[in-house]
């Protein structure tokens, strides 16, 4: 039998498969079921901090703001003392899910303003997150903010993040980054704990129909994995901190890429909102018996052998568009 | 047993609470189970209850009362009568129209000795006119019932005796009746003394308590109640109960004594306040009686020899104690009644003092009959005030006194007023007196609740708050007017002299006189934009002229900018708060705003940090953008406020609804009004209330002339016209016109989209569902928002002129939602919500039908903003004709319209046949075409009214008797609509037994359900309409059972016409169901989806809602149409296509459904999983019924 545990921001696993941040945790009987199916951990769908300061402003607009404005009535829904619009509803489900699983549960932060982020994180840890994973992501549309203003202001969020808190803080990249590696030794230096490759968003869309902009969200596709597996397999070799793969895992063989690219977990998503949390059983069942046949005998044994520092053609991680360009011209046997 | 506390005044506790507030709590403690009903203005006792009990509340016991909601008064009080029946503390609370219907059970529960205490917020009965404003007519109209009757005239006695109401009828078992007045004592804020548990433990006797349970209904100890007596036993069993009646004034005496024991505050049956030696005295109950009470303390202090007895108990009715404080000096006395019982001898009060005092005379315990008279006062909570009891005493003091006198209002028909001097002031200065005038949205009257709290309970000061609305949902405003003073303040009318006024929205400066009370170096505080060194000079000369004269200290700051930079919108709440304790010092400005600030976090913080940060920002930021004025020693403009009804108006426009709009209804004599209750239609358009920030204006190149905008707009402040293109001439600079390109028949013709800018609420739908876009700048659609003060100028003059364009002919072109939407509005500009969902189902129903509408439109929403003086958004076209409409009540509008369908039948069977009797004197096709069976499009009615007009002709030459009767009669010979109208408050509970009675006939009236699935009219609570998931006030964790499906219930009928639609997502089948329905020989039943504010969602995305209703199936759309059985199809046509939406898309956008997801996300999944399954069924139902075949039915005769 191969061994799956894996150590991942402090904790122990029972297996590397994870389920990755999406709305599947807002249903704790899914989240039972994929823990159930051999989920190592589990990453809560993220708090947005945005969401939760407009979701107020508009419950005191169109609820609190609507009160004593007529003789006939005080207002016009039940006086709302029972209900709270802030991170109370994710805390609490946060809460849940600690009581109802028995595998680390990690929180999932995006915030935009530094108090935000520092508040959320320790609420999170006071309701007892194993783990706190931000999720940052901004749309820069500013002419003003250059690449390294924003990533200044990142990394103090990070640190910020990162020092108030005692539990572990990993953060979600987006691709987006001139150079990866110099963010993620950052992040390092900030005091994060792990990074989590790479996020995915919402996407715009043009409808031809009314002339205006839409936005989707589509799930991944084993397509996408590729950029994951580069960068993983570039920083492993050069970074302390755990790595997780997220996007573009759909199969037991997928995952074993991430693994030997140098992954420490693996996160779903996609994959179970399409075929359901109990579909865990069968990525890790898939991965098993990849490494059973392969003859490994650990995951850990199999991590990162295929990463920059260890693979046997490491260059090909360097040059992608080189040896593609090479491959065009090179003239097959046979040809003249 | 708990001992009185050793020195209960210092013990007590101080909140400051509204009586409503104060009594439900007492109530709610005392009581296992509360059969509520919402009414104006109990309503907040019923909702506390409900809100506490959500809250898992526990009363006296440790249990949490059972708290249900019925679905009338009538019920309530049935569920009241069953819960005491077997043994439960029960009460109820209610007011007005309400305690009518609770009449029946409580001659029942009085007849059967039941221990209950019924809190009424006593409320005028609706006669001429509904007023949901204060009077005793609603209890004195039950003071026949047997129930002991107690009255409050402040918020402290209203909590007391409350609390020893419900002692009282656990011993004496006579069932009380406790009421205060409606909006003066239920809604006024002073600081009360609260009762803790002990205290009411204490004060409740638990031997009565043990025998009250002992005497409930038990299958182990049987016995029957409710039996039918005969002549032999009934009237001995009647006057078996007498002695309970004459213990009842001893045992509250007891209860009086137990109460101040252990709170320190005495009471008693009657109190008398004044000179010992009085000659003259005034006898009244209610909170007028403060008034007297505190200017007796005035007079008599000057000497004069005056007092005023109060009473409290009034059933059972007790000479003994009257006459034990009655001054035997006396010789005058003056009895006022809240109340008018036309044609009586006297009003309730009166009578029964006059003869206490004859008995008296009659059997010697008093030496003389003292001069009584009689006077009313304070009807529908008109001002009663200090001057007007010295306008009684110096009545009291003439020779001949007036025997039956009004006080209050000028009565120039009757003569029975006495005059008052209205500048007479008797307000001591060291109480501090502030009036606010805000808008309804700003949050004025929120934020001077909270100055009342902080100065209430953070200070030794008594506080008072009293606050008036205006009747209109959208852009209306409200004066707050507040006092604190060193002792209890018992000053129940207005602040007429006032040391700190502020204005919170400037345009009050422009429309009202908002200085005229302010005293002498009076502080002001405006909000403005105008910066201070040009706010002066932008005033109107009368503003300025009082600013000047009165020598004020004015303050101004922009606390619109200060709101919205700190991300609040315009709410200023805190803003001014914040300047009002700077400028006002009623205690050091630190300590207040840490009081702010800590009510701040106590009001918002329960929703999360990010309000609260807000506000705090603003209170920061307000006072460093608060500057003074130097008010110069002359005016500098000659710029005189611009009238408040402008032009040329009719004669009654100007004599009468002029002055109301101004504010000043107070000063119209009493012939100024008819006596009837009888108004005139037409009056909304002289308001002009200009309440937009932002109006559409028109990009005429873009449009595409769907009419989406008119169609949806719920003032009719955007319409849309077709006319020939020689009526342009003379029209204004910048008039905007385009070709008409839609109907070939109208080729040739100009069409307009114009905006009414100062009638627009700006609510933006008709900018939201305007679907032009600019191609190469997408941005840009045919219609924009655009600031009001840009564009009033030129708009208001294309407007005038848009309205004399004649429209051109649309006969011949098929109804449809484009062209319907081309045809005349006839209800336009109503006090209705921004955005509100319901009045776009009226305007088209008056475009369709408002010539020959007649409507009964029942209490609610659409009986507000339809007929709430002082104007009418009801109109009519050039030819004078347009909807006649009247309300009777909130559950009789089935019948109401019923009957008047069978009037107008009756009334036109008699023209159509005088018509055939004189059928030989008529030239032959007239006769014929009058009685041709009626059509009911635009060509049939114009001939039918043409013949009719050429029957006038022919009738005024013949002077035999049939033809005078048939003159009265013949307008009758053009068929008229009639639309049955109410929300589903009334057509799902409290209406529904009518209505479906009235449905159940063969009679062709048409109802219009405005659907909004709550009680909007009083403040969103639950109706049986209420969806399933959706929290509303009585509903607050989710209502947990299905939606009624009304619908359903009419077609099992199978004659009934009966549609559901959604008119802002699919506006072409309301207006297809619309015709069907009208054309529909029989009942027909339209129950419209109407979206609401009570639905807690920004209304601008109403049609994209009402979409996702429809698309998610939670609001199928269909018509069943019985005459398609005919015709061998099924009936019931589904309108709306196989859900395609999840239940929780429709859900997860409005706060009624979120806020359960937010409170219990497990209740909300069950919820929501509950409301699918619905959905599913409804569908799976409609589905096959959409199927059925049904054989035709026999024809008869």
């Amino acid at each position: 039998m191969v061994d799956l545990r894996t150590t991942w921001l402090d904790q122990v696993l029972a297996s590397p498969v994870v389920l990755g941040a999406s709305p599947l945790s807002h249903d704790v009987e899914q989240i039972v079921a994929a823990v159930e199916a051999g989920a190592g951990a589990v990453v809560m769908y993220s708090l947005f901090e945005e969401q939760v300061i407009s979701e107020q402003m508009a419950a005191h607009h169109f609820i609190d703001a609507r009160v004593d404005t007529n003789a006939e009535a005080s207002g016009f829904l039940p006086d709302v003392d029972v209900f709270s619009l802030g991170a109370e509803p994710y805390l609490k489900q946060l809460q849940l899910l600690r009581d109802k699983v028995n595998v680390p549960v990690i929180a999932s932060l995006n915030g935009t303003t530094p108090g935000g982020w520092t508040d959320y994180a320790r609420a999170c840890e006071a309701r007892g997150a194993d783990a706190i994973e931000l999720n940052l992501y901004d749309v820069i549309t500013s002419l003003d903010e250059s690449g390294k203003d924003v990533e200044s202001r990142q990394l103090a969020v990070v640190q910020a993040v990162a020092h108030s808190v005692n539990i572990p803080v990993t953060v979600k990249l987006s691709p987006f980054y001139t150079s990866v590696p110099a963010m993620v030794r950052r992040i390092e230096n900030a005091g994060a704990r792990g990074v989590t490759i790479f996020n995915r968003f919402y996407q715009p869309d043009v409808d031809l129909e009314t002339l205006g902009v839409d936005r989707r969200l589509t799930l991944s596709t084993s397509r996408e994995l590729p950029m994951r597996l580069h960068a993983l397999a570039v920083l492993s070799p050069h970074t302390k901190l755990d790595l997780a793969c997220t996007g573009g895992v759909h199969t037991g063989q997928d995952a074993a890429k991430a693994l030997l690219c140098g992954a420490d977990v693996i996160q779903l998503t996609s994959v179970l909102l399409e075929r359901g949390p109990a579909y865990v059983r069968t990525i890790i069942d898939e991965l098993r018996a990849w490494l059973a046949q392969t003859g490994y005998v650990s995951s850990d044994e199999a991590r990162g052998v295929l990463s920059m520092g260890t693979a046997p053609d490491a260059h090909v991680w360097e040059r992608l568009n080189y040896i593609r360009l090479l491959d065009g011209w090179r003239s097959r046997p046979g040809a003249r | 047993m708990i001992a009185a506390p050793k020195d209960p005044v210092r013990s007590a506790k101080y909140k400051t609470l509204d009586a409503n507030e104060a009594v439900a709590s007492v109530a709610y403690r005392l009581s296992e189970v509360i059969a509520i009903y919402p009414i104006t203005p109990a309503s907040a006792m019923g909702e506390h209850a409900d809100a506490w009990s959500a809250d898992l509340k526990p009363n006296l016991w440790g249990r949490v009362p059972e708290v249900a909601e019925m679905q009338s008064e009538g019920g309530a009080a049935g569920a009241v009568h069953g819960a005491l029946m077997t043994g439960s503390l029960t009460t109820t609370f209610t007011a007005s129209q309400g305690l009518l219907l609770m009449l029946p059970n409580l001659y029942k529960i009085a007849g059967e000795l039941t221990p209950f205490v019924l809190h009424v917020a006593a409320r005028t009965l609706a006669t001429h006119a509904l007023s949901i404003f204060g009077d005793h007519s609603d209890v004195m109209s039950a003071r026949m019932t047997g129930m002991a009757l107690l009255c409050s005239g402040n918020a402290q006695e209203a909590q007391d005796l409350a609390a020893i109401s419900h002692a009282v009828t656990l011993r004496a078992r006579i069932p009380v009746m406790h009421f205060f007045d409606g909006f003066r004592t239920s809604h006024e804020i002073t600081k009360v003394a609260t009762l803790n548990d002990d205290t009411l433990r204490v004060l409740l006797d638990e031997g009565a308590l043990a025998a009250f349970r002992a005497r409930g209904l038990d299958p182990d100890h049987p016995s029957i109640r409710g039996t039918a007596q005969n002549p032999d036993a009934w009237f001995q069993g009647r006057e078996a109960c007498e002695p309970f009646y004459a213990a009842f004034p001893a045992l509250l005496d007891e209860t009086f004594a137990r109460f101040a024991e252990l709170t320190a505050r005495t009471y008693q049956c009657f109190e008398y306040v004044g000179a010992p030696d009085a000659d003259r005295v005034i006898i009244m109950m209610g909170s007028g009686a403060e008034c007297a009470h505190e200017t007796v303390e005035h007079l008599t202090a000057q000497g004069e020899k005056v007092g005023v007895l109060k009473v409290r108990l009034f059933r059972p009715w007790s000479p003994r104690h009257l006459l034990a404080v009655l001054p035997t000096s006396v010789n005058r006395i003056a009895v006022l009644d809240r109340t008018k019982e036309p044609g009586s001898a006297g009003e309730p009060l009166l009578l029964e003092v006059t003869q206490a005092l004859s008995d008296a005379v009659a059997d010697g315990t008093r030496f003389a009959m003292p001069r009584a008279v009689g006077g009313r006062y304070g009807l529908s909570s008109k001002e009663f005030t200090p001057a007007m009891v010295k306008s009684i005493f110096s009545e009291l003091a003439k020779n001949k006194p007036k025997s039956r006198f009004t006080v209050g209002i000028r009565d120039d028909v009757s003569g029975s007023s006495l005059p008052w001097d209205a500048d007479d002031d008797i307000e001591p200065d060291d109480v501090q007196r502030a009036i606010f005038f805000g808008l309804g949205s700003d949050g004025t009257v929120s934020a001077n609740k909270a100055t009342i709290k902080i100065i209430g309970e953070k200070t030794p000061k008594y506080a008072q708050g009293h606050f008036e609305y205006d009747s209109r949902k959208s852009g209306s405003t409200t004066i707050s007017y507040l006092r604190f003073g060193p002792r209890p303040i018992r000053s129940t009318y207005r602040v007429s002299r006032a040391q700190f006024i502020a204005v919170h929205d400037p345009e009050f400066l422009e429309r009202r006189d908002v200085f005229a009370a302010a005293m002498p170096g009076a502080t002001i505080l405006v909000n403005t934009v105008v910066p201070a060194e040009k706010f002066f000079d932008s005033l109107p000369l009368e503003v300025q002229r009082q600013l000047v004269e009165k020598h004020c200290h004015v303050h101004v700051i922009d606390g619109y900018g200060v709101a919205e930079r700190a991300g609040l919108g315009r709410r200023i709440n805190t803003v001014m708060q914040a300047c009002y304790f700077a400028l006002a010092q009623v205690l050091p400005f630190a300590d207040a705003m840490d009081h702010i600030k800590a009510s701040v976090v106590a009001t918002y913080g329960r929703r999360g940090a990010e309000v609260v940060k807000r506000n705090i920002v603003a209170l920061d930021t307000a006072i460093a953008q608060l500057k003074e004025i130097t008010i110069p020693s002359v005016i500098s403009t000659t710029r005189l406020r611009a009238p408040v009804v402008q032009g040329k108006v009719p004669e009654f426009v100007e004599r009468v609804t002029r002055v109301l709009l101004e504010g000043n209804g107070d000063l119209l004599p009493v012939s100024a009004f008819p006596p009837d209750g009888t108004w005139p239609t037409g009056t909304s358009r002289f308001e002009k209330r200009a309440i937009a920030q932002e109006i559409p204006t028109w990009n005429e190149d873009l449009c595409v002339q769907c009419n989406f905008c008119s169609m949806i707009c719920p003032h009719a402040a955007i319409q849309t016209k077709v006319y020939a293109p020689d009526a342009l001439a003379g029209a204004p600079e910048g008039f905007k016109s385009i070709a008409q390109d839609i109907y070939p028949t109208l080729e040739g013709m100009r069409y307009t989209v114009q905006i009414a800018p100062e009638d627009c609420t700006g609510c933006g739908l008709c900018i939201e569902v305007c679907p032009a876009k600019d191609r190469k700048q997408p941005s840009r659609k045919a219609l924009m928002a655009t600031p009001l003060d840009l564009y009033r100028e030129k708009e208001r003059a294309a407007f005038a002129f848009y309205e004399t364009i004649p429209s051109a002919s649309l006969t011949g072109i098929e109804i449809e939602k484009r062209s319907a939407a081309l045809r005349l509005p006839l209800f336009e500009f109503s006090g209705a919500c921004a955005g509100c969902g319901e009045t776009p189902y009226i305007r088209l129903l008056t475009q369709l039908y408002g010539d020959r509408l007649v409507m009964a439109n029942a209490t609610g929403c659409s009986s507000i903003y339809g007929g709430n003086l002082p104007t009418s958004p009801y109109t009519t076209n050039a030819e004078g004709r347009g909807p006649a409409w009247a309300n009777s009540l909130f559950e009789d509008n089935a019948e109401f319209g019923f009957g008047m369908r069978l009037s107008l039948d009756a009334q036109a069977a008699r023209a159509r046949s005088l018509v055939a009797v004189m059928s030989h004197r008529l030239p032959d096709e007239l006769a014929e075409g009058l009685l041709m069976p009626a059509g009911h499009d635009d060509a049939y009615i114009a001939l039918q009214r043409a013949r009719v007009h050429a029957l006038h002709q022919v009738l005024a030459r013949d002077p035999s008797a049939e033809a005078k009767v048939l003159r009265e009669l013949a307008h009758h010979l053009v068929p008229r609509s009639l639309w049955i109208v109410g929300g589903d408050g009334w057509a799902y509970d409290i209406g529904f037994g009518g209505l479906d009675h009235v449905l159940a006939s063969h009679k062709n009236v048409n109802v219009l359900v405005l659907d909004t699935e709550v009680y909007s009219n009083t403040g969103g609570q639950a109706s049986k309409a209420t969806p399933l998931g959706a929290a509303a006030k009585f509903a607050t964790s989710g209502k947990a059972t299905r939606k009624k499906d009304l619908g359903l219930l009419a077609m099992s009928y199978g004659h009934v016409y009966v549609a559901q639609v959604a008119m802002q997502s699919k506006s072409q089948q309301t207006v297809e169901v619309l015709l069907e329905a009208e054309r529909h020989p029989g009942p027909s039943l339209v129950i419209a989806h109407s979206p609401c504010i009570a639905h807690g969602y920004d209304l601008i995305k109403s049609p994209q809602q009402q979409k996702r209703a429809v698309d998610s199936g939670m609001w199928p759309l269909y018509h069943y149409d019985p005459s398609r059985v005919d015709r061998g199809e099924s009936p019931l046509v589904l309108d709306s296509p196989e859900p395609r939406l999840d239940v929780a898309k429709y859900m997860e956008n409005e706060a009624r459904f979120r806020m359960v997801e937010l409170r219990s996300s497990e209740r909300y999944a069950m919820l929501l999983d509950a409301a699918r399954d619905g959905v599913k069924q409804r569908r799976a139902l409609y589905e096959q019924m959409a199927k059925i075949h049904l054989p035709p039915e026999h024809q008869n005769g």
